[in-house]
């Protein structure tokens, strides 16, 4: 390794509270970082946060944040030699790995091929069986009359679920525990897939019961080096969107980490993988003898990375860009370990008594715990204003303690004394979440939180008690009002801005 | 340890940070006040409509410096009276509620100019409660 750094210069192809991490980092690391914005965000903490911030187009992300041309204008203008894409966006766009290639810029991710790869389920899955890792046993039948598909189910094995080949997001799925109920299943699970999506091709999976969605960090460089740093259990999750992740998983043993991980380098091997990336796994059953099923690889740094880097201790962002700029990795496997245990709460711009509608508007008051073991990723500050045009996530919780009950109530601690005021979060779920007997037993799935969502979310609201119309009452009486304290309204003229071109 | 009963004790600590004291239990509220007002207590946030049930539930002092009830209460102790000097935060008069006391305080220094409301009188939202006026400088 050298002292000196090739990158002098990096932007950052995203927004909110990833932008603000790979900023912070590039600060540590002694490297300027741009910023990119969209007219909705030119106040926004990431672009104010930046060394250079460069205005790429309007709210629309289409226009803006997914504008391969106008963020590699604003590399070129900036003369960035990297680009950092965060999640979400152009992070798992194999056309933007590309011109970033052709633009000669460094892009801090994996080449070309292997987003391409991976992010094709069909080619993920033969890779990872190539690779000799397990994946849901399933198949999409030749023939695909009644009995060609009944006899796939008895191969694959019951319960199975029938899925529309062509479709997803859980459209026209069945499921069938015997040969008795694909007599409906079948031509039922057939219809339903013609009519979304013009096909009636079915896939025939087995239906994992109660699956756990465990994932494990792997780094690979671009000398041949690939480690894993563990798993991340990500089961509190709701249609699809995490909201409670930690490390370690309360179900994974010794012998099972090192099954999982030792796979998980398997893939990333056969995918000819660079950078951070993901392997995701269902897992069926607990214990030594868990079965596990690779599910997907997610070929960018993940949202809930912060609990791999607070029990392994090693900056992912700093890696990623090390790598990028052709560093060996700095440790092996072998001197990689889990040290306590670190849970993640996602505060989304979402009110969770109102069927998790995004919510607009100024973050009136907001003000972040300061506690030992707590660390805090955020996107927004007092005053922010929050657009509905992006992803609702504001910011992530991430406490840290030696055991998995002390980080638990950590996290608790440190949520109940976060006032966000202004726009309603789902800060109200999460206390309820982290209280929950299923989830202080460990004890979750999957479709933890579809099956118990209703039953907590209606725990949470609850009449002002006396004494909080009392602070109310006082808030209104002592002239406590966002105007009082300079906090910009959304839409207001501010004076800075009307400024502008004058002779100050 | 607090009892539902015990009185309600608020104090302002600036930047929309209250001292919340009922029996000994002592906590830290938030709150700001926008169109509507946002209250942060033991974790939970409210929204505290001003006109949640229909009337306006206007907050304490008006233009003519007008103390009112923020909420339906009942008068239970007058602690001044008119023409009496009184400093910001001081406790004018306890209100009822819900069985819970309720002090209210002045919000400014100021002398009393008028008491318009009796102990055991029910008032609602946006009563009048008493009058504050600028104390007189002394010629």
């Amino acid at each position: 390794m050298t002292a000196s750094h090739p990158f002098n210069r990096i932007l950052i192809a995203n927004r909110g509270e990833i932008a603000v991490r790979v900023i912070r980092a590039c600060r540590e690391m002694g490297i300027e970082s741009v910023a990119v914005y969209s007219d909705a965000d030119a106040r926004a903490l990431h672009a104010s946060l930046a060394d250079v911030a460069v205005r790429i187009g309007p709210p629309p992300a289409i226009e803006s944040y997914l504008s391969i041309d106008a963020i590699l204008a604003a590399a070129r203008q900036t003369g960035a030699q990297a680009i950092h894409p965060g999640y979400g966006f152009l992070s798992e766009n194999a056309d933007f790995a590309s011109a970033c290639d052709a633009a000669g810029v460094a892009f801090i991710g994996p080449p070309p091929q292997a987003i391409e790869r991976m992010g094709s389920k069909i080619a993920a899955r033969t890779l990872a069986i190539e690779a000799g890792v397990p994946v849901v046993p399933g198949e999409t039948p030749a023939d695909q009359s009644d009995a060609a598909i009944a006899d796939a189910a008895r191969r694959v094995g019951f319960p199975v679920l029938l899925k529309p080949s062509e479709g997803g997001g859980g459209i026209g799925m069945k499921t069938a525990r015997s040969d008795r109920d694909l007599v409906e299943a079948i031509p039922q699970g057939r219809r339903e897939a013609l009519a979304a999506f013009g096909d009636g091709t079915l896939y025939v999976e087995r239906l994992i019961e109660q699956p756990r969605h465990i994932e494990f960090q792997v780094l690979a460089d671009h000398h041949g080096h690939i480690v894993h740093l563990f798993e991340r259990e990500c089961s509190i999750q709701r249609r699809h969107q995490k909201v409670i992740e930690e490390s370690p998983s309360p179900v994974v043993t010794p012998a099972l980490r090192q099954r999982m991980g030792d796979a998980a380098v398997a893939v990333a091997r056969k995918a000819g993988y660079r950078n951070a990336g993901t392997v995701e796994f269902l897992v069926e059953g607990a214990g030594d003898s868990a079965r596990f099923y690779f599910l997907e690889m997610n070929t960018r740094l993940q949202v809930e990375h912060p609990v791999t880097e607070q029990v392994t201790g090693v900056d992912l962002v700093r890696a990623q860009i090390g790598i990028a700029a052709g560093r060996e990795l700095a440790w092996t496997q072998k001197d990689l370990s889990q040290r306590g245990h670190a849970i993640e709460l996602r505060v989304y711009a979402e009110d969770p008594a109102n069927h998790d509608l995004p919510q607009a508007g100024s973050l009136l008051l907001y003000r972040e715990p300061t506690m030992p073991g707590v660390r805090i990723d955020s996107g927004v500050t007092e005053g922010s204003d929050v657009a509905v045009h992006y992803d609702p996530l504001l910011v992530k919780l991430i406490a840290s303690g030696e055991t998995r009950s002390a980080a638990r109530a950590r996290a608790l601690a440190a949520i109940r004394d976060y006032p966000v005021l202004g726009i309603r979060t789902n800060i109200p779920l999460l206390i309820e979440l982290l209280q929950h007997p299923r989830f202080v037993a460990g004890n979750i799935d999957t479709g933890f939180l579809d099956a118990e969502g209703d039953a907590i979310r209606a725990r949470l609201s609850s009449s002002p008690s006396p004494a909080v119309v009392a602070v109310a009452a006082a808030a209104r009486a002592s002239g406590t009002t966002a105007a009082s304290r300079g906090v910009a309204r959304a839409n207001n003229i501010d004076p800075w801005s009307s400024l502008r071109g004058a002779r100050v | 340890m607090s009892d539902p009963g015990d009185p309600i004790d608020i104090v302002p600590l600036g930047n929309g940070r209250f001292q919340v004291t009922q029996g000994t239990k002592r906590t830290i509220a938030y709150a700001i006040a926008g169109r509507d007002t946002w209250v942060f207590l033991d974790g939970h946030t409210f929204v505290v409509n001003d006109t949640a049930d229909g009337s306006p539930r206007r907050s304490r002092i008006d233009e003519q410096g007008a103390l009112t009830a923020p909420m339906p209460a009942t008068v239970l102790k007058i602690n001044v009276a008119a023409g009496q000097p009184v400093q910001r935060n001081d406790v004018v008069m306890v209100l009822e509620a819900m069985k819970m006391e309720l002090p209210i305080r002045s919000p400014r220094d100021g002398v009393v100019k008028a008491i318009r409301c009796e102990a055991g009188e029910l008032v609602q939202p946006g009563t009048m409660l008493l009058e504050l006026e600028d104390a007189k400088i002394a010629p």
